[in-house]
C-alpha cells in the first residue's frame, strides 16, 4: 500500500492507473488543448484582441506628439476634441488623461494611441450605461501602443485609471463621447 | 517565559530522536525546533498582515471609508507584504524542513546556515515593514509590486533583496538533506511528500532568482546608479517572483494536501506515476505561466504571450487538474479500502469533519479548485484578460488561491503541528472545529463578491474610492455599492474568523493540555494511519471522485462560456 510519507515499494512506475483516473486525464487534457485552440483561433476570427503595434518613444516626445495632435484637432463648444483623422492620442499623467474628452463617430475605426508621461497607468474603459462592458489595458512611459477600436454603440465611455500611480490616482478620469 | 521555552521541548531519546505518535515518523529535535521557529514567525506575520486586512477591507467598503487616501496605500502595502510574502515564505521554509529531513527521518544538517537564513529573512521582513510604515510622500508606497518608475526608495528594494537571499540560504539545509539521503541510499525513491517539497524548492529558486534580478534592477535605478529604467522589463522580471512566489504556495499547498489527507483522513496515493508526473509538469511550466500578468502589456508579441499562457500555463493547469482528481481519489480509495465508504459519497460523509486539520484541508482543496483555479485559467486567456486585468475580480482570484487555498491549508497545518510537534491539545475542541467552517464560508462569500464586483461592474483594484465618488466628476461606479455591503460584512466576519484561529492556536500553545506519550489527541482516522486491506488501489471504484470532478468540469465550462460571452458583447478592439 502506498502512503505519501513512505518511499513507494517495487516498480511503482509500471503500476496500473485506475480506470477513472485515466478517463479524467483524457478529459482534462482535451479541455486544455481546446481552450488553447480557442484562444489562438480568436486572434484570427475574433473582434476583441489586445493586439496592436508598439513603438519605443521617449515620454517627452510622446507628450509633444499629443500636443501637436491637439493643436490640429477641432473643438466642440464644450471644449471636447474632434480628431482631425483616424488617429486618437491619449496620454496618461498623474492624475488625468491628456487628449480626453474626445468626440468620436460610431462605427468608424480609430487608431487609439496610448502612452504615459510619467509612471505606469491603467487604461480602463466602459460605457456609462453598462458597467459590465469594460476593458483594461496597461499604459507604459516611453512606449506608444496603437490599438484600433470601433465603437458601435453611441454614448459616453468613461476612462478611469486602474494601475496605482500615486495619491490622487482615484481622481484620474476621462471620456470618449461616441456620436452617430 | 518558561511557557515559551517549553514550546521547544519534547521527550527525545538520547540520540535526539522521537517517534511521532500520529505519523509514525522518526523526528529529530533539530528539525522539529527549526520548523517551530519558522512556523511561529509565519503566524506573527499573519497576525500583522491580517490586522491590515481589516483596515483595507473597511476602506474599500466606502460606506465605512475607514482610512483616508493619504494612508490607504500604506495599509494596503503592509497587508500585501505580510500575508502574501512573509506568512507564506516563512511557512514554506518550515514545510521544506518537514518534507525533507523530517519525512526522511534525518537530522537537519547545517543548522547554523538555517539560523543565518532565518536572521536574514527576519531582517528583510522587518526592514520592509519599517520602510513601508515610515516613508512619506505622494507616490512612494510600493504596494506589492513596487512598479518602476514610481518613486520607491532604494532601501525598500534593498530589504526585499535581503529577504530573498535569506530564503535561499534557509533552503540550503533542505537541499543538503536530500543530497545526503540520495548519496547514502541504494537508489530508493523519495516519498511523494519529499518529492513534492523538492519540486517546490526548485520552483522557489527560479522565483527567487527572478526576484533578485528585478529588485536589483530597480535598486540601482532608485539609488541613482543608472539614469533610466524600463517599466516593461521590470514587469517581466518582477512577475517571475511576483507570481513565482504564488507558485511556491501552490506546490507547497498541494504537498500539504497529500500529507494531511493521508494522516488525518487515511488517504492513499492512487498512482505514484501520475501524481509525480504532475509535479514534474509544474517544474517545467508553472513559472512560465506567470506571463499572464503581461497579457495586456504593450510591446510583447502575440506569439510570446500565447506560448507562455497556453502551452506553458496549461501544462501547469493540466497538472493541477491531475492533483484535483488524485487528492480526493486518494481519500476515496483509502477510505473504501478500510470499509468506510458506502454509496457514492459515503467515504466523504463518514470522514472526520470535526477535526480542524481535515476540514481546513478539504475546504482548501474545494475552494482553491472551484474559485481560484477556474478563474486563474479564465483570466489567463489573452482576450478575457482585458476584462479582468487590474479589476477587483483579480483581487478575488488571488484571495481564492492564496487565502481560501493556501492560507486555509496552512491553518490546517498549524493545527496539525500544535498537536503533533508542540504536543498540545486545543484549548477548546469546539472552537477549533468551528474555525475552518467559519473562516472558509465568510471568506468564500467575500471572495465571490469581489469577483462579481470586478467583472460585472468594472471596479478597479488598488484604490481607496471610485464606487461612491470619483473626485472631480459626476460619474461613479455606484451601481456596485450594494454588493460592497455584502463584501464588507463578510470580510469583517472573515477577520473575526482569523482572530479566532489565532486565539485557538496561540492559546493552545500557551495553555493547552500537554499530550503525553502515545496520545494522538484524536488526530488519527479510524483504523490508524496505516490500515491495510481491501482490493488494490487501481481496482477501487473511484466513482465519487469522478462525479465530483465532472461537476468541477461542468462549472469550468460554464464559467468559460459566460466570460467569453461577456467579451463578445464589447466593441471592436485590436488589430
Amino acid at each position: 500500500m502506498t502512503s505519501p510519507t513512505d518511499p513507494p515499494e517495487g516498480n511503482w512506475w509500471d503500476e496500473k492507473v485506475n480506470r477513472r483516473e485515466s478517463m479524467w486525464l483524457g478529459i482534462a487534457g482535451l479541455w486544455s488543448l481546446g481552450i488553447f485552440g480557442w484562444m489562438s483561433g480568436y486572434t484570427q476570427f475574433g473582434d476583441q484582441n489586445p493586439i496592436g503595434e508598439t513603438y519605443a518613444v521617449d515620454s517627452a516626445d510622446y507628450q509633444e506628439t499629443v500636443q501637436e495632435y491637439k493643436d490640429e484637432a477641432d473643438e466642440t463648444e464644450e471644449g471636447h476634441l474632434i480628431p482631425p483623422g483616424d488617429d486618437v492620442y491619449v496620454g496618461g499623467l498623474r492624475f488625468s488623461w491628456d487628449g480626453l474628452p474626445v468626440v468620436l463617430e460610431a462605427n468608424r475605426e480609430y487608431d487609439i494611441h496610448l502612452g504615459s508621461y510619467d509612471v505606469q497607468h491603467g487604461f480602463s474603459v466602459r460605457p456609462e450605461e453598462t458597467l459590465s462592458k469594460q476593458i483594461n489595458l496597461q499604459v507604459f512611459p516611453d512606449t506608444e501602443w496603437i490599438i484600433p477600436m470601433t465603437f458601435e454603440e453611441p454614448g459616453t465611455y468613461h476612462v478611469i485609471c486602474n494601475e496605482f500611480c500615486g495619491q490622487g490616482h482615484n481622481s484620474m478620469h476621462g471620456k470618449f463621447m461616441v456620436e452617430e | 517565559m518558561e511557557r515559551i521555552t517549553s514550546l521547544f521541548d519534547n521527550d527525545y531519546g538520547e540520540d535526539g530522536f522521537r517517534t511521532c505518535s500520529v505519523t509514525g515518523l522518526n523526528v529529530h529535535r533539530s528539525v522539529e525546533n527549526h520548523v517551530k521557529l519558522f512556523g511561529l514567525t509565519a503566524v506573527i506575520a499573519l497576525v500583522v498582515g491580517g490586522s491590515f486586512a481589516f483596515t483595507v477591507a473597511m476602506t474599500r467598503w466606502e460606506l465605512i471609508g475607514l482610512i483616508p487616501e493619504s494612508d490607504y496605500y500604506r495599509h494596503l502595502s503592509m497587508h500585501a507584504w505580510n500575508v502574501l510574502i512573509f506568512w507564506m515564505v516563512f511557512m514554506e521554509i518550515a514545510i521544506l524542513y518537514v518534507g525533507g529531513p523530517m519525512v526522511l527521518g534525518r537530522k537537519l544538517p547545517l543548522t547554523k546556515v538555517a539560523k543565518a537564513g532565518y536572521l536574514l529573512m527576519l531582517t528583510g521582513a522587518v526592514g520592509i515593514n519599517w520602510t513601508i510604515w515610515t516613508i512619506s510622500g505622494a507616490e512612494v508606497e510600493p504596494l506589492l509590486t513596487a512598479y518602476v518608475p514610481l518613486n520607491v526608495p532604494p532601501e525598500f528594494y534593498g530589504f526585499a533583496i535581503v529577504f530573498l537571499l535569506g530564503a535561499t540560504v534557509a533552503a540550503l539545509p533542505f537541499f543538503v538533506s536530500l543530497w545526503l539521503e540520495k548519496r547514502g541510499s541504494s537508489g530508493e525513491t523519495l516519498p511523494l511528500v519529499a518529492f513534492g517539497a523538492f519540486i517546490t524548492s526548485i520552483i522557489a529558486v527560479q522565483a527567487i532568482l527572478g526576484g533578485i534580478a528585478a529588485f536589483s534592477y530597480a535598486f540601482v535605478w532608485s539609488a541613482g546608479f543608472i539614469e533610466s529604467v524600463n517599466a516593461g522589463l521590470y514587469r517581466q522580471l518582477y512577475w517571475i517572483v511576483g507570481h513565482g512566489t504564488q507558485q511556491i504556495n501552490l506546490a507547497a499547498m498541494v504537498t500539504v494536501w497529500y500529507m494531511l489527507t493521508h494522516v488525518v483522513g487515511g488517504a492513499k496515493v492512487v498512482s505514484e506515476k501520475v501524481s509525480r508526473s504532475a509535479f514534474v509538469l509544474y517544474l517545467f511550466f508553472i513559472n512560465l505561466g506567470a506571463a499572464h500578468h503581461l497579457m495586456v502589456d504593450p510591446g510583447l508579441s502575440v506569439g510570446w504571450r500565447i506560448f507562455n499562457t497556453s502551452y506553458a500555463f496549461y501544462g501547469a493547469a493540466f497538472a493541477s487538474m491531475i492533483h484535483a482528481f488524485a487528492i480526493p481519489a486518494g481519500l476515496e480509495a483509502g477510505r473504501r479500502q478500510r470499509g468506510q465508504g458506502g454509496g457514492l459519497f459515503g467515504w466523504l460523509t463518514s470522514a472526520p469533519w470535526k477535526n480542524p486539520v481535515f476540514s481546513s484541508t478539504v475546504f482548501s482543496v474545494i475552494l482553491f479548485g472551484f474559485l481560484g483555479g477556474i478563474t486563474g485559467v479564465l483570466m489567463g486567456q489573452m482576450q478575457i484578460n482585458m476584462t479582468w486585468h487590474n479589476t477587483f475580480a483579480t483581487v478575488g482570484h488571488f484571495h481564492a488561491t492564496v487565502v481560501l487555498g493556501t492560507t486555509l491549508s496552512f491553518m490546517g497545518l498549524v493545527f496539525f503541528v500544535i498537536n503533533t510537534m508542540f504536543r498540545r491539545d486545543y484549548i477548546s475542541g469546539t472552537l477549533a472545529s468551528l474555525v475552518p467552517y467559519f473562516y472558509a464560508s465568510t471568506m468564500g462569500i467575500a471572495t465571490l463578491v469581489m469577483m462579481y464586483i470586478g467583472i460585472l461592474y468594472g471596479v478597479p483594484r488598488r484604490t481607496s474610492s471610485v464606487v461612491r465618488n470619483i473626485p472631480g466628476t459626476e460619474f461613479s461606479l455606484s451601481a456596485a455599492a450594494p454588493l460592497f455591503t455584502i463584501f464588507g460584512v463578510m470580510a469583517a466576519l472573515a477577520v473575526v474568523g482569523g482572530v479566532l484561529f489565532v486565539v485557538v492556536a496561540v492559546g493552545s500553545l500557551l495553555f493547552g493540555r500537554r499530550l503525553d506519550g502515545d496520545d494522538d489527541g484524536g488526530m488519527l482516522p479510524n483504523g490508524g494511519v496505516r490500515a491495510d486491506g481491501g482490493e488494490p488501489v487501481h481496482a477501487v471504484e473511484l466513482r465519487g471522485t469522478f462525479a465530483l470532478c465532472l461537476l468541477f468540469m461542468a462549472t469550468f465550462v460554464t464559467m468559460y462560456a459566460l466570460n467569453w460571452f461577456l467579451l463578445t458583447q464589447l466593441w471592436q478592439i485590436g488589430a
